[in-house]
């Protein structure tokens, strides 16, 4: 076998190894969360206020679903992916069997990207079901479009929908990223449930506020405003469903919202929140 | 009844399975560095349940030099110095905070040594962090794993990290688990659950076990099995480092006794060296001997302060 050949070959083994400890974390997580009753339970509360708050007030189309669902939706998905992640690297840490596995030949960053797999798996799939039961329930049971779709002359369409899901998953994705961020921060249960809810409480509320401080105190200015709302996750979020996912609707003013910043907004707390994980999960 | 206890009870006991050990005090200004203890033999595929390789049967396993480690002003060990050699049973026993499990923990480089280094002469292959196969299998003082898996899902998942193929009911075999490969773990209990990190920390065949009280709380029927799986383990070539107030077990598997006492190892010989050089009956009354101050025996200590005198 010439030196290429065994080059070839480790390389090989190497990549095959390495997708396999990936694998084999994901499906760890994606178990836990399968058969533990405390995911499946936040999965069911979650599911049940998404479909009830438009179900309630009526049905009207895909665009009205969207509206109804956002400020929901950018306020319960952090609350579910930190619950669904808070644990991940704390209970390990916490249980002792992170001293075991960092006895094994795999990485902090293999070990902190296969369980956010595993997780956004389960994370995703809870997000999803109740999503698609309204995106399926929409047009069947649909009222008469409203007179503010009229009135701006938008036609309804599923597209807003899928987009507005899409976004969701996204969302959620960054969301759980920084839930794992905590999870590798923490030290004890205690101090996790406290970051986590303290984190929830940031992430939901406290960047809109500093966002709102700095428009009352002129740093931030009709310019400056969608850069500053994408810098933080829900204010990323609303900016890319405004401008994707609700067909022009609420344009009446200044654009309130930048997708191209919005987008880069959610990618670098993705990158961030799985960084600090890897950095911190030993 | 293992080939260890024949030759325990004949009194011929393999002279390759001594382990050398160094108890030297002298202090070493050898840069900190972290425990090498990386590395396996590069693109070398373990075989998770045959035995490491007997020809390094002899030779140190583990070389520790000028250990030292200290929390904040506290220092747990002062300079701790020993070799394992391949294949040997090494003991070591101490009064609660004596900085065993401490050790221990810097032997399978999950802590960074203050000073000194930990050698593995087996993983100083050059080898990228993935390619190498495991060079430390462990069991924690407290072994805890998720309860919602059965024992083979677990081992499976092991498997894979260290990149072998093994046989689930083989290893569970090793420890007398197989019959119960298909229950979770959270219904285990805590002696099984004790067992299973050892058959745990064989996945990959590492060639250095490093086993933190294996028979803590157990009864005595299972804390003779587990003396028994540690004997197999060190025939089938495994270099097996634990910490244990068990002397009966160091006793009866102990190639090595190692005291550790005071931050360094106050001695380090054969259980019945230990016994002839006091004039000890007992191994307990033997290994007291040796304790720093405190002939009363295995009590608990608080660490010491650097600079104490204490």
């Amino acid at each position: 076998m010439s030196d290429a050949d065994g080059a070839t070959e480790s390389g090989q083994r190497w990549t095959d190894r390495r997708v396999g400890q990936h694998l084999a974390v994901a499906q760890r997580e994606f178990d836990t969360v399968v058969r533990t009753r405390t995911y499946a339970a936040l999965a069911a509360v979650f599911g049940l206020i998404v479909v009830a708050l438009p179900a309630l007030g009526g049905l009207a189309g895909y665009l009205p679903l969207v509206l109804d669902l956002s400020t929901p939706v950018e306020v319960l998905v952090p609350v579910l992916a930190f619950g669904f992640g808070t644990w991940t690297v704390l209970a390990d840490a916490q249980g002792g069997e992170l001293d075991v596995i960092r006895t094994y030949p795999v990485s902090r960053g293999t070990y902190v990207v296969g369980a956010f797999l595993g997780r956004a798996v389960g994370l995703l799939v809870a997000i999803l079901v109740p999503l698609a039961l309204l995106g399926v329930a929409t047009p069947v049971v649909r009222e008469p479009a409203t007179s503010v779709l009229a009135s701006h002359g938008t036609v309804d369409s599923p597209a807003y929908y899928a987009r507005f899901v899409a976004l969701t998953c996204g969302y959620a994705l960054v969301t759980l990223a920084l839930a794992m961020a905590v999870s590798s921060l923490a030290r004890s249960r205690r101090t996790g449930a406290a970051a986590a809810v303290l984190a929830v409480l940031a992430v939901v509320l406290g960047f809109d506020l500093v966002v709102v401080l700095g428009v009352a105190e002129g740093l931030v200015g009709p310019g400056t405003l969608p850069f500053a709302l994408a810098a933080s996750p829900p204010g990323a979020f609303r900016g890319l469903v405004l401008a994707t996912a609700t067909g022009g609707l609420l344009e009446t003013g200044p654009p309130a919202a930048n997708a191209a910043a919005s987008l880069v907004g959610l990618l670098a707390w993705l990158v961030a929140g799985l960084a600090i994980a890897a950095f911190r999960a030993w | 009844m293992t080939d260890r206890d024949q030759q325990a009870a004949d009194g011929t006991e393999d002279p390759t399975r001594e382990g050398t050990t160094s108890a030297d005090s002298a202090t070493s200004d050898e840069s900190a560095t972290s425990a090498d203890s990386a590395a396996g033999s590069a693109g070398a595929e373990p075989d998770a349940v045959s035995g490491v390789d007997s020809e390094v049967a002899g030779e140190p396993a583990v070389v520790a030099e000028s250990i030292r480690r200290s929390f904040g002003d506290l220092a747990v060990l002062s300079d701790v110095s020993f070799e394992a050699t391949a294949g040997t049973v090494n003991c070591f026993v101490g009064p609660n905070g004596s900085g065993k499990s401490t050790l221990l923990r810097i032997v399978a480089g999950l802590l960074a040594p203050s000073g000194g280094r930990v050698r593995i002469p087996a993983g100083e292959v050059e080898a990228d962090d993935v390619a190498r196969g495991r060079t430390v299998g462990y069991l924690p003082q407290t072994p805890s794993f998720r309860p919602q898996f059965t024992l083979a899902e677990t081992l499976g998942f092991y498997e894979e990290l260290a990149g072998v193929d093994i046989d689930p009911e083989d290893v569970l075999a090793r420890v007398g688990l197989d019959a119960v490969a298909d229950r979770r773990m959270g219904d285990l209990s805590g002696g099984m659950t004790r067992l299973f990190g050892i058959a745990q920390a064989t996945v990959g065949d590492p060639p250095v076990l490093v086993l933190d009280e294996p028979a803590s709380g157990l009864d005595p029927t299972m804390t003779e099995h587990v003396g028994t799986v540690i004997s197999d383990l060190a025939d089938a070539g495994h270099t097996v480092l634990l910490a244990t107030h068990e002397l009966g077990t160091v006793d009866r598997v102990g190639d090595t006794v190692l005291v550790l006492d005071d931050g360094i190892i106050q001695v380090a010989d054969a259980p019945d060296t230990l016994r002839r050089e006091t004039g000890s009956e007992t191994l307990t009354h033997a290994i007291n001997q040796y304790l720093v101050g405190d002939a009363g025996g295995l009590t608990v200590r608080a660490g010491r302060r650097e600079g104490s005198d204490e």
